[in-house]
């Protein structure tokens, strides 16, 4: 166990973690409202994820925007962030409106057992990512740069780049306007009384499907500003990305507690640092070995994770 | 007739709950369903809200055909229910869960009056607007689930056992509320174990055992029946 580096580097181990885990917690809240709506695992979360990535990819590609172009001034990087989470949103929000319509809801109409539900969102999951494995070549794209990584600020031995403060920013102000959205809107309050109480929901006069499909699009939105974030953080995407992201995000929603919001926040953050910290310790090939013996560990002393209470009870 | 149900049959599975019951209420009356456990009471609620489907028979408001009509729907279209049991939403606050009454409106002006009628009829509730309904009394809850179906302004307001775990105290003015909600225009039905209360505040009733109606009349009849008095009120 290699303590010295990892006490070394401890600041920028810190950094890196936070703005990885970040977009753990993105993706991480589509599982969690689906979840705390439906008490369903979507597994096909991980590939409207994916779908996302190229998304960007396309939108940027429309507007002239190519993997070698220079890099854009300040104004245009704005106006190609923007387009890129259009792009990503919008593809993430159609494939997750896709799965709901395609999967679950005649399955929903039919009354099929839960078993049923999981193996359909495998795959789902599954085909998403080989359609779009065979239709791009199971090839890798990169992305252009929109800026130049630079360090910001160094507090400490910590190098804080623009880049991974702007994820973590941007991430957090994605939850908190979720958040706020969930808790204190009349749209929000629909999903809530549908996750307690499904049956009363509707003599409330809910809709219970529009409520979905709504709930739907509010992860698939979240799924594609995470898309948005990785392709920057990353540069390249591939068909079969979504499958380790989609095990990470879910990994984090469960630490969090999953079915909260606020849960996936803390989940997908833990995670980020827990492995960045885990690979310094014992070298990076043991990263996924120590982010998931955490994950035991603390389920064992906390079963229902961190924070632990479902979507209809939290409150504001 | 404001609302109508002609020979309803509703099953779980295989075993049929209510045997075909017909039933209908006037506008501006209460009508009380009254009934041993497990008659059916809150089965008939449920089909009436549109959470349980008809197998047979049909269900009319204002003589329009509502049999089919999605659960959502028949809010808007002014059928409200306290739902056995409460229904509270137990992370949210009172005010959310009145909020959650009306729904389905946007006239602001008219729920900011409905809202005032609530917290006159139940001045508990407006003292406890931030309190979670999950940590109310049984009998605050009671009063919650009551005020929030009254936020859908309805036409026809469904009771299903508002005296159930109530104090006698409690009872009385719960039933004292339900008679100044019908004075102000609602028409109400109400399912209730505790007969004698609903019989004297009912205007008519029906009798239902083991999901079929045996017996109806108006509230005075049906006190004075000798079988009713036997079965429902404690007279040997
Ligand atoms: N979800 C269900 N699945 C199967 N059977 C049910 C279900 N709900 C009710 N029943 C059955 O239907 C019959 C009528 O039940 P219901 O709840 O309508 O009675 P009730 O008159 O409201 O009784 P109580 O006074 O105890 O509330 C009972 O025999 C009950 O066991
Ligand atoms: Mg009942």
């Amino acid at each position: 166990m290699n303590f010295e580096f990892l006490f070394a580097n401890i600041g920028d181990l810190t950094v890196t973690g936070l703005s990885q885990g970040a977009i753990y917690a993105l993706i991480a809240l589509g599982y969690t409202l689906v979840y705390g709506l439906l008490k369903l695992i979507n597994f096909a979360h991980s590939e409207v994820f994916m779908m996302g990535t190229f998304g960007a990819l396309f939108a940027w590609q429309l507007v002239g925007l190519h993997e070698n172009n220079p890099i854009p001034s300040v104004p245009m990087m704005i106006v190609y962030l923007l387009v890129g989470l259009v792009g990503a949103a919008v593809w993430s929000g159609v494939t997750a409106l896709a799965v709901e319509f395609v999967a679950y809801r005649p399955l929903r109409r039919r009354n099929a057992p839960r078993l049923v539900f999981l193996i359909t969102a495998i795959g789902a999951s599954l085909a998403i990512s080989e359609a779009v494995g065979i239709a791009t070549g199971r090839q890798q794209f990169g992305m252009p740069d929109l800026f130049k990584t630079t360090t910001l600020v160094t507090i400490g031995d910590a190098h804080i780049t623009n880049l991974d403060l702007g994820v973590i920013v941007a991430a957090i102000v994605m939850m908190v306007v979720l958040d706020q959205f969930i808790n204190r809107t009349r749209l929000g309050r629909g999903i809530r009384a549908v996750a307690q109480d499904s049956d009363t929901a509707a003599l409330m006069g809910i809709n219970k499907n529009r409520v979905i499909v709504l709930t739907f699009v509010l992860g698939g939105v979240m799924a594609g500003a995470a898309a948005l974030l990785y392709n920057l953080k990353i540069g390249v995407t591939r068909a079969d990305i979504g499958f380790l992201l989609g095990i990470k995000a879910f990994t984090a929603a469960v630490l969090g507690g999953i079915g909260n919001l606020r849960g996936a926040l803390l989940g997908g953050l833990a995670l980020g640092l827990v492995e960045n910290y885990g690979s310094a310790l014992f070298g990076t090939s043991w990263r996924d070995v120590v982010a998931f013996a955490v994950l035991v560990i603390i389920l064992m002393f906390r079963p229902t994770g961190l924070l632990g209470e479902s979507l209809g009870k939290a409150r504001a | 007739m404001l609302l109508e149900l002609q020979d309803l049959v509703v099953s779980y599975g295989r075993i049929e709950a209510l045997h075909g019951i017909s039933l209908g209420i006037e506008q501006g009356e209460i009508v009380a369903l009254i009934g041993a456990n497990g008659a059916g009471k809150t089965t008939t609620m449920r089909a009436i809200s549109g959470l349980r489907a008809a197998h047979r028979g049909k269900i009319f408001l204002e003589g329009r055909d509502i049999t089919r009509m999605r659960a959502d729907r028949r809010v808007v279209q002014g059928i409200s229910q306290a739902p056995e049991g409460r229904g509270i939403f137990p992370g949210m606050t009172v005010m959310e869960n009145l909020d959650l009454g009306c729904y389905t409106r946007r006239d602001a002006a008219m729920i900011a009056e409905d809202r005032e009628r609530v917290f006159t009829l139940f001045p508990r509730l407006a003292e406890r607007r931030k309190q979670l309904g999950g940590t109310m009394s049984g009998g605050e809850q009671q009063m919650l689930t009551i005020g929030r179906a009254l936020m859908a302004r309805p036409k026809i307001l469904l009771l299903d056992e508002p005296s159930m775990g109530l104090a006698p105290m409690l009872i009385q003015q719960i039933f004292a509320i339900i008679k100044e909600i019908n004075g102000q225009g609602t028409t109400v039905l109400l399912v209730e174990q505790n007969a004698q209360q609903a019989l004297s505040l009912a205007h008519r009733a029906y009798v239902l055992e083991t999901g079929s109606i045996v017996r109806s009349g108006t509230g005075e009849e049906l006190l004075a029946d000798p079988a009713v008095q036997e079965a429902y009120l404690g007279v040997a």
